[in-house]
């Protein structure tokens, strides 16, 4: 069955210039998507900017009964300038003997495929670049190519921390994708289509959840997956912070272990970009889990982009409290949790819901 | 578990119930006694450079002497000579010296690293400084000064001038390929962790050989911050111009703890009486220290199982800072305090005295609920106790016989602890306990630093409580000692206090000037950090992260 | 799965009183003990260079010159380098060189810490606060009279 998907970004803005979409010329459509994904991506990137040299340093700081930047601008909120500046200002160091195109490329992949993976996010009031029908399946496969960004980085550093970083990325990313993948899977037998839709068409992942769960007194409870299926929330969102790399499972990294594991020798530009690729990933699978389980960008009252910001910042701040709060575990434990824990209890989460839609259809 | 793995049915011999029979000591070793020597703390017995692993053996298997505290070693004019310092983890009281003289043309002596591992580090230390070679030493390689250091410093003959530069191809090339460990095709790595690194607490060297991620081998290379600290108090008076140094030892801090291991060693060398007032004062504010001492170590141990973001860490600083701030008050700085003096103490409590007793009350009454908040972070968590739990074993036999001490051998279950064994200050007239662990794990020595941190405020209370009610016009706080100390020439001691990571000993000769001629510090984190390749190899790098955090090393005190 | 609820419970009840620990210094300066020992203060009133404190300080940061009528002409004292361990004011008999509770300076390089007489009587008192009124109750116990053999030096 296709489902004609939501109005992609693109035509909408083909119809705010007065063009009719199914027309226009092939050039204009480029040139307008590129407009269109040029918004998506700032939008994204605005996030980051905020969360990365700002709102993270609050957040912690507010753990740990500290004050954090408070200098320039009000509240310290300038800082983000100033450290974007110092950042790309300084010297970029890259090691004699680095395997250089990999090297080179490894914080593009990393920082790209965050990106990338945000074309078919339905963002609420009508921000969605594209909805194809294998939307949830383009997601995870472009999300996943940034173990291999890890990997290269780790490789082609040709330092032995960097190397250690890369494999235990690697390792990691690996025994946490398929429980992953796998807890998004039951979600798609409940709305039985991959494609992510938006609140509008009610045959997408999405759109299935803007049905009513039940009332209580006035407030009507919607369908979202996360509260169809709280387990499958859970487990998506453990899996989800071994993926994006934070504690407990930020092993790749382990600053006290391995100094910092695959970005050891990022400087600079390159660095900047490691840096901005993982805070893409968190805020990416915010907006997985905001799909998937919370209703899209679905809410009441604000419109919807409010609401998608709001989740996939709340999805954030738990990251940031997981990092002050709990203890990183260790590499051998960790592959034991993700295969044989994490992995069993998402084949039962599949099974146990394929028998339930299956009896209830 | 059972520490006692000797039967206690037959008595070690020379034990007698006022103290050591050196006689019949002498008897055991059967002539092989060359002299005796009086030392201040013990007798010194004097035998040949070839008999030392014999002597040494014999004592520890018939005399019970289950301790080498130290090794000193020293410079005469006629003679080189090694001490070894020998006690007992049962009763530290019961001590003896074994000096091993040899000659100056020929230093040579015979390795005692077979009888005590820990003789390893400190006859490389000896053979470091002051250049007596042992024979059959396992691995006899300097130790704090680089490989390639010409002379020993505190050898007489040592040139002071020579340059000591190295130009760089003499050094071993930190990139070449390198797979030690077992072959050339082997597949392990060799990684150098630090002296840069997060998680060496300081500029400590791990030479590591992985076999992916775990340790096949390990090496702990240490002398990055070695700052001559010995020899610095040898060109100290004693009465002034030592006692601020002590504090740069065990910055953690444990500056008063360390204060107090030279002022009890200098006060016992020239008869120094201490007015109990004072000693009330000493012990609170040792204690103070102690809990910021324990404290750090809690929130970096923390740190270095958590990740960079941790709370733990800044909670521990935090109550930490309450601990300085009080000792600021009394001391007049954070650190660096340099309050003791020989015969008592810099200053008495500031005025107005009930407010700073009632701010240090305040203190103790909030410590239980922080601690709370520390069981409920870090020893509670299980993802933690997965982490800590049964790793780093350090069994207590291999603890005594690595000299291990203070909370390491402690939460090995070995029951140790100076302030109770060989009791000093006000110590032996409180109430408090010895806290024993026997997980002899990661977790364990963690417990066993927390449960401290509770064991020194109860004697804190118990000495606010005293001062509070000391008759005003009984508050000495110094007892008359002349400006210029000289003690008797050629009186040799060797005592130690509990610092915060242990017994720390300070041996000094005197030789009849107002300075010592030999000052050696034995540091408890040079003998604990000794430990490390017996806790770590076979396991993974986060546990020997783990193992390094939890033995709490300082490295301006394993350097000196 | 208690502990760990445990720790995120304390984290996020941390977070919530909103109280900090850190302070925004230097508009808030810290409080700093009476004792606190700080940069020194010199008064060429007081000293009659007896050069006791040039003999106790244990690392050479004082170094005082005289001339041949042993009238005193420089003080020097070499801030960067001392340890701040106050044994130069216990034992000034005059009490002519003082620990302030200043610990705010700077300098670009070692030489400007290097302070001679003139920089020394400049040094500010910190917050106005007069050490030696605070140490006074103190003051007779840094060194007792000994009985008998006693080197008064």
């Amino acid at each position: 069955m296709i489902v004609p998907g939501a109005m992609s970004l693109t035509d909408r803005f083909l119809e705010l210039l007065g063009l009719d979409p199914s027309t226009a010329g092939p050039l204009l459509v480029f040139g307008v998507s590129i407009l269109a994904a040029g918004l998506v991506g700032s939008f994204v990137l605005l996030n980051t900017a905020f969360a990365g040299p700002y709102a993270k340093r609050k957040i912690t700081a507010s753990f740990t009964d500290r004050i954090s930047v408070n200098r320039i601008g009000p509240a310290g909120i300038g800082t983000i300038v100033v450290d974007s500046v110092r950042l790309l200002s300084k010297e970029l160091i890259i090691p004699e003997d680095a395997d250089r195109p990999a090297y080179d490329l490894a914080p593009i992949v990393l920082a790209g495929s965050a990106l990338l993976a945000f074309a078919v996010i339905p963002m609420g009031s009508g921000i969605q670049l594209a909805d194809p029908e294998i939307g949830l399946a383009y997601v995870f496969a472009i999300a996943s190519i940034a173990s291999l960004g890890l990997l290269m980085a780790g490789y082609a550093s040709n330092n032995k921390y960097s190397f250690l970083g890369g494999l235990r990325a690697v390792a990691q990313n690996i025994a946490y994708e398929i429980p992953l993948v796998l807890t998004g899977a039951s979600v798609v037998i409940f709305a039985g289509t991959l494609q992510l839709g938006n609140v509008t068409t009610p045959d997408t992942i999405v759109g299935a959840q803007q049905a009513t769960l039940f009332t209580i007194g006035s407030i009507s409870i919607p369908s979202w997956f996360g509260f169809i299926n709280p387990f499958a929330f859970a487990l998506f969102m453990a899996a989800n912070l071994a993926e994006v790399g934070r504690n407990p499972f930020d092993i790749p990294e382990a600053p006290t272990e391995i100094v910092a594991g695959y970005q050891t020798e990022y400087s600079s530009v390159y660095f900047v970009l490691f840096y901005l690729g993982e805070f893409i990933h968190i805020f990416l699978g915010g907006a997985i889990i905001a799909t998937l389980f919370l209703g899209g960008p679905a809410g009441p009252v604000l419109p919807g982009i409010v609401w998608f910001t709001i989740k996939i910042w709340g999805v954030f701040l738990l990251t940031q409290w997981a990092r002050s709060a709990v203890p990183r575990v260790r590499i051998d434990q960790l592959i034991q949790i993700g295969w044989k824990g994490m992995l069993v209890l998402s084949l039962a989460n599949l099974l146990l819901t394929a028998v339930i839609v299956g009896v209830i259809a | 578990m059972s520490l006692q793995e000797r039967t206690p049915s037959e008595p070690d011999v020379g034990v007698t119930e006022d103290g050591l029979d050196y006689d019949e000591l002498e008897a055991l070793l059967e002539g092989r006694v060359l002299d005796r020597e009086e030392h201040v703390n013990a007798e010194g017995f004097v035998i040949r450079p070839d008999e030392v692993e014999d002597v040494l053996s014999t004592l520890k298997e018939e005399a019970g002497f289950d301790h080498c505290s130290a090794v000193t070693a020293q410079e005469y004019d006629d003679r080189f000579e090694s001490i070894y310092h020998l006690k007992k983890y049962d009763d530290p009281t019961q001590e003896l010296s074994v000096v091993v003289p040899t000659s100056k043309d020929e230093p040579v002596s015979q390795s005692a690293a077979g009888v005590y591992d820990t003789a390893d580090w400190h006859e490389r230390e000896a053979y470091d400084l002051v250049g007596i070679n042992y024979e059959d030493h396992p691995d006899l390689r300097r130790i704090l000064l680089p490989e390639t250091w010409q002379g020993h410093p505190l050898s007489e003959r040592y040139n002071q001038t020579q340059p000591q530069v190295v130009p760089l191809r003499e050094h071993a090339n930190p990139l070449e390929e390198d797979h030690r460990g077992s072959g050339d095709d082997s597949d392990t790595m060799f990684v150098n962790i630090g002296p840069h690194h997060p998680a060496t607490h300081g500029v400590l060297h791990v030479k590591t050989v992985l076999d992916g991620e775990q340790i096949v081998d390990l090496d702990p290379d240490i002398g990055y911050l070695h700052r001559s600290e010995e020899q610095m108090c040898q060109q100290g008076t004693y009465r002034h111009q030592i006692m601020p140094y002590p504090d740069r030892w065990d910055y953690s801090p444990g500056g008063l703890l360390n204060e107090w291991a030279y002022a009890r060693a200098a006060e016992d060398l020239a008869d120094i009486d201490v007015p109990e007032y004072a000693q009330v004062l000493r012990t609170m504010s040792a204690e103070l220290t102690r809990i910021a001492a324990h404290m750090l170590a809690v929130g970096t141990f923390g740190l270095d199982l958590y990740g960079d973001f941790t709370v733990i860490f800044m909670y521990a600083v935090r109550d930490r800072e309450v601990v300085q701030n009080l000792l600021e008050d009394l001391t007049g700085q954070r650190l660096m305090f340099n309050y003791f003096r020989l015969g008592g103490v810099a200053w008495d409590l500031p005025e107005p005295r009930d407010e700073y007793l009632e701010k240090i009350r305040d203190f103790l009454d909030e410590l239980p609920d922080r601690l709370e908040e520390y069981h409920n972070l870090i020893s509670g968590n299980e993802i933690f106790q997965m982490r800590a739990v049964d790793t780093g074993i350090l069994q207590p036999e291999t603890a005594k016989s690595y000299g291990a001490t203070g909370p390491v051998a402690r939460g090995s279950g070995v029951d140790y602890d100076l302030r109770r064994d060989d009791p000093y200050g006000y110590y032996d007239e409180l109430d408090w306990d010895v806290v024993t662990e026997d997980g002899c794990d990661n977790y364990a020595r963690l417990l066993v630093r927390m449960q401290e941190v509770e064991e020194s405020a109860k004697i804190i209370k118990q000495c606010v409580d005293l001062l509070e009610d000391w008759p005003e016009d009984d508050r000495e706080i110094q007892s008359n000692v002349p400006r210029t100390l000289r003690p008797d020439p050629d009186k040799e001691i060797y005592r130690a206090v509990e610092g915060a990571k242990g017994e720390l000993g300070i041996y000094i000769r005197s030789d009849g000037t107002d300075k010592p001629a030999r000052f050696k510090i034995r540091s408890p984190c040079f003998s604990n950090l000794q430990t490390l390749p017996v806790m770590s190899e076979g396991e993974y790098i986060p546990d020997m992260v783990a193992s390094l955090g939890s033995l709490d090393i300082v490295l301006g005190e394993v350097d000196r | 799965m208690i502990g760990i609820l445990k720790g995120l419970a304390t984290t996020m009840k941390h977070a919530l009183d909103g109280k900090t620990f850190t302070v925004k210094y230097p508009e808030e300066a810290p409080e700093v003990s009476p004792r606190f020992r700080g940069v020194h203060k010199y008064s060429q009133e007081r000293c009659i260079w007896c050069r006791q404190c040039e003999n106790v300080c244990p690392n050479d940061t004082i170094q005082i010159v005289m001339d041949d009528q042993r009238n005193g002409e420089q003080y020097n004292l070499h801030v960067g380098q001392c340890i701040y361990c106050r044994l130069c004011e216990e034992v000034c008999p005059t009490d002519a060189i003082v620990l302030t509770q200043n610990f705010e300076f700077t300098g670009d390089t070692k030489d400007d810490l290097a302070y001679n007489k003139e920089q020394l009587k400049n040094v500010p008192w910190y917050k106005d606060i007069d050490p030696l009124e605070s140490r006074e109750p103190d003051r007779g116990s840094w060194v007792g009279e000994g009985e008998g053999e006693v080197d008064y030096q």
